[in-house]
């Protein structure tokens, strides 16, 4: 009797505790997606409801140009910072790693500080040592190119730029997940190895490169889902431009929803960046686990 | 903190509205004049020179009127400040007048955002619509007539110009005033001869921006007689299209000859030609009190003048915009008559009180301040005012006005194709098809 009424009891502290997350869930999240699921199949202005029209905005969406350019360059900047700022914060943390004390502290904050930052600040800083006329950097440019390039209004510079920006801003993150990934690695392997040895490359591809996957494959989706999502910096660097070659999906959402009042169809834009995202890092995350188990 | 002083003002104007429901009410006739104030919620997107006029002429309003009081806010220009409109106005949020530019209308317009402003309303204010510029006043109407905003001012891209570039030339008349200029050729050599006489980058806009590219291409097309957006909907109809391409070329040319700068922001724009760098400027109005401030400070080291831009094309005609007064429609509440009334009067009195605003560089749109005797002697907005009746309005389109995607247009492929990076032809043919994918 007394055991029946304890699980009763368990059970209901569980629920209890539970059910303000669940509230909340349900308030900020899964509301305003079922809402979104259903204003994508509506022509509704940003607020207020209104007509259904069935599949209207997919079909305009799957034949407007805008959308296939910003789908291309959304692959690009992935492209272009997934696999890059994974490497650099490897690299970084490996070598973070042989310090010791406070240097080691010393040198982690330097590269973490940037990521302490808020992008607005971020842009700014890069916009100023950019700048056509008065930049910093543009010395260093004409060293390589012959001339001052400007960066954000030149179409083939415009999105490695940005991409460099994006990587110098979050890359701290990575490393100290990467950081921890190592700490976690037990010594007594390398010492072994080292007794038997292996060289230092061996050592890395035997040792540390197998032990560290889980991190790597979480960093790297990590890394997917938020590039995919790329807004800000897009928007106070170069605004899409020029001729839409950084033009992203996000940026379309916003330009429909707030500029032009188009609820309905931002929705649906929204949406299927959204299964996008899903489809890619749940593809991505099954394809490094076999990776992962191969090892 | 300024929705919360809204909510609660809110509140207490609804306890008071029970009162004054009840017979109690007739009891407490002692408090009715602290009933009769009419508190004006006011937003507007006016910065720098143009925001420090506004401010003062509302102060004046504030002091000389016991009974109404504006309750201003500043918000940020563009896109913010038209979102925020929206949004707080479908949740009954919205100010009581807001400041609206007309080039923005048909967007407002299809948002139902914008209340109509009545004959009676007009009676109010003491205003007629015979008083306003008929280009305004028209910018201001929907399909059907009815007005929708009081039109505030009229503001257009003129042309600045340095004298010391150009003295003892044929550009410059017995008064030292800019002559002689009827069409590209004349504009190129004058460039060219203040390019030979030490100037840096003879004409300055903002190359590298959307408002400076924008309204640059705008005029050039309008003067060739192009229309941008035709009331059907189509985007560069007809011989528009090679219009169009000209007027891309010729801004081109000017950036291959070194006579404009290179990706210039709009603040490093105007700073060539307030440094002395550039012979001329292609700016709007606005920046008619930066000269003078410069001026009389003893800080600006030449003189100066400003005119309606020349007739470089076929016609004589210049992009102009119009800054107006809008009510907004507020979805689920009706303005109570005596605050329609209150911010009626507010109008009228800001309209008879334009001469101040005219100070910020802009032409009122209000015939009788802008035929004044004190607006006659106001320089350089008289000189150039003759344009108020030929003036362009931007297309009467959705995708068209202030920070509509024509303007993203010139930042996103006008811009870098008059730097090279793309043909005339070929940005023109991206900007049509541009345009024409954001309208459905």
């Amino acid at each position: 009797m007394a055991m029946i009424r304890n699980k009763a009891r368990h059970r209901l502290v569980a629920v209890s505790l539970i059910l303000p997350y669940v509230a909340i869930f349900a308030l900020v999240f899964a509301y305003p997606v079922i809402e979104v699921v259903r204003m994508s199949f509506t022509n509704a202005p940003l607020i207020g409801g209104g007509e259904w029209i069935g599949l209207g905005n997919y079909i305009r969406l799957f034949s407007d140009k805008l959308f296939y350019t910003s789908v291309v360059n959304n692959g690009y900047f992935v492209l272009l910072t997934v696999i890059p700022t994974t490497v650099i914060a490897l690299a970084i943390a490996l070598a973070v790693n042989r310090l010791s004390g406070r240097m080691q502290a010393l040198v982690l904050v330097m590269f973490f500080t940037p990521y302490v930052l808020p992008v607005s600040v971020v842009t700014q800083i890069w916009a100023w040592m950019l700048d056509f006329q008065f930049g910093i950097l543009q010395p260093v440019i004409e060293f390589f190119t012959g001339k001052p390039v400007p960066v954000f209004k030149n179409p083939n510079w415009v999105m490695p730029t940005v991409a460099t920006v994006t990587i110098w801003w979050t890359n701290g993150f990575n490393v100290l997940l990467f950081l921890a990934g190592l700490r976690n690695i037990p010594t007594e392997l390398y010492e072994a190895a080292a007794l038997d040895g292996a060289t230092r490359r061996q050592l890395f591809w035997r040792i540390t490169w197998p032990l560290l996957w889980p991190v790597t494959a979480l960093v790297l989706t990590l890394q997917l889902i938020l590039q995919l999502k790329i807004f800000d910096q897009i928007y106070l660097l170069s605004q899409g431009g020029p001729f839409n070659s950084s033009y992203v999906l996000l940026l379309m959402v916003y330009r429909e929803a707030f500029q032009l009042n188009h609820g309905g169809y931002a929705a649906a834009i929204s949406l299927v960046l959204f299964l996008l995202i899903v489809v890619i890092s749940v593809l991505q995350f099954q394809i490094l686990r076999i990776g992962g188990k191969g090892k | 903190m300024e929705n919360v002083a809204r909510c609660k003002e809110g509140k207490s104007m609804k306890i008071k509205a029970l009162v004054t429901a009840s017979a109690i009410a007739a009891a407490l006739g002692a408090m009715s004049p602290a009933w009769a104030q009419q508190t004006v919620t006011w937003w507007d997107f006016f910065s720098g020179g143009d925001g420090v006029r506004m401010k003062a002429l509302i102060e004046e309003f504030n002091a000389e009127h016991p009974d109404i009081q504006i309750k201003g806010t500043t918000l940020e220009w563009g896109v913010p400040f038209y979102s925020k409109v929206r949004t707080s106005a479908a949740v009954g949020q919205g100010p009581d007048v807001m400041t609206y530019h007309l080039s923005r209308m048909p967007l407002g317009l299809s948002e139902g955002v914008l209340s109509p402003i009545t004959e009676e309303d007009l009676q109010t204010a003491g205003l007629n619509e015979e008083d306003f510029f008929a280009t305004a006043l028209d910018a201001a109407r929907d399909s059907e007539g009815q007005l929708h905003a009081v039109p505030f001012d009229i503001h257009s891209l003129v042309l600045y110009y340095n004298k010391s570039y150009l003295e003892g030339s044929r550009f410059l008349d017995d008064e030292g005033k800019l002559t002689g200029i009827e069409s590209v050729a004349d504009f190129e050599e004058a460039m060219q001869l203040a390019a030979e006489n030490g100037s840096e980058t003879p004409v300055t806009y903002a190359t590298g921006d959307d408002g400076g590219t924008y309204r640059v291409f705008y005029t050039l097309l309008a003067q060739q007689g192009g229309t941008l957006i035709s009331e059907d909907g189509e985007v560069l109809p007809g011989d528009s299209t090679d219009k169009a391409v000209k007027a891309v070329e010729i801004m081109t040319k000017w950036h291959e000859e070194g006579w404009q700068p290179e990706q210039a922001l709009y603040e490093a724009s105007v700073a060539l030609f307030t440094s002395g760098k550039s012979a001329f400027q292609l700016n709007g109005v606005w920046e008619v009190p930066t000269m003078k401030d410069l001026e009389e400070g003893g800080k600006l080291g030449f003189e100066w003048g400003a005119v309606e831009v020349p007739k470089l094309m076929d016609s004589q005609t210049t992009w102009a915009d119009s800054h107006a007064f809008a009510i907004p429609h507020q979805e689920g509440t009706e303005m109570p008559p005596e605050k329609r009334e209150a911010v009626m009067t507010v109008i009228g009195w800001m309209e008879k009180h334009a001469i101040a605003w005219a100070e910020a560089g802009h032409i009122p749109a209000y015939k009788p301040v802008a035929e004044s005797e004190e607006f006659a002697t106001m320089q350089p907005n008289a000189t150039y005012a003759t344009l108020a009746d030929r003036a362009t309005y931007d297309p009467r389109s959705e995708v068209a006005g202030v920070a509509s995607p024509a303007y993203d247009a010139a930042e996103n492929i006008i811009s870098p194709a008059i730097h090279g990076y793309m043909s005339p032809e070929e940005a023109v043919e991206q900007v049509k098809s541009e345009l024409q994918s954001r309208m459905n």
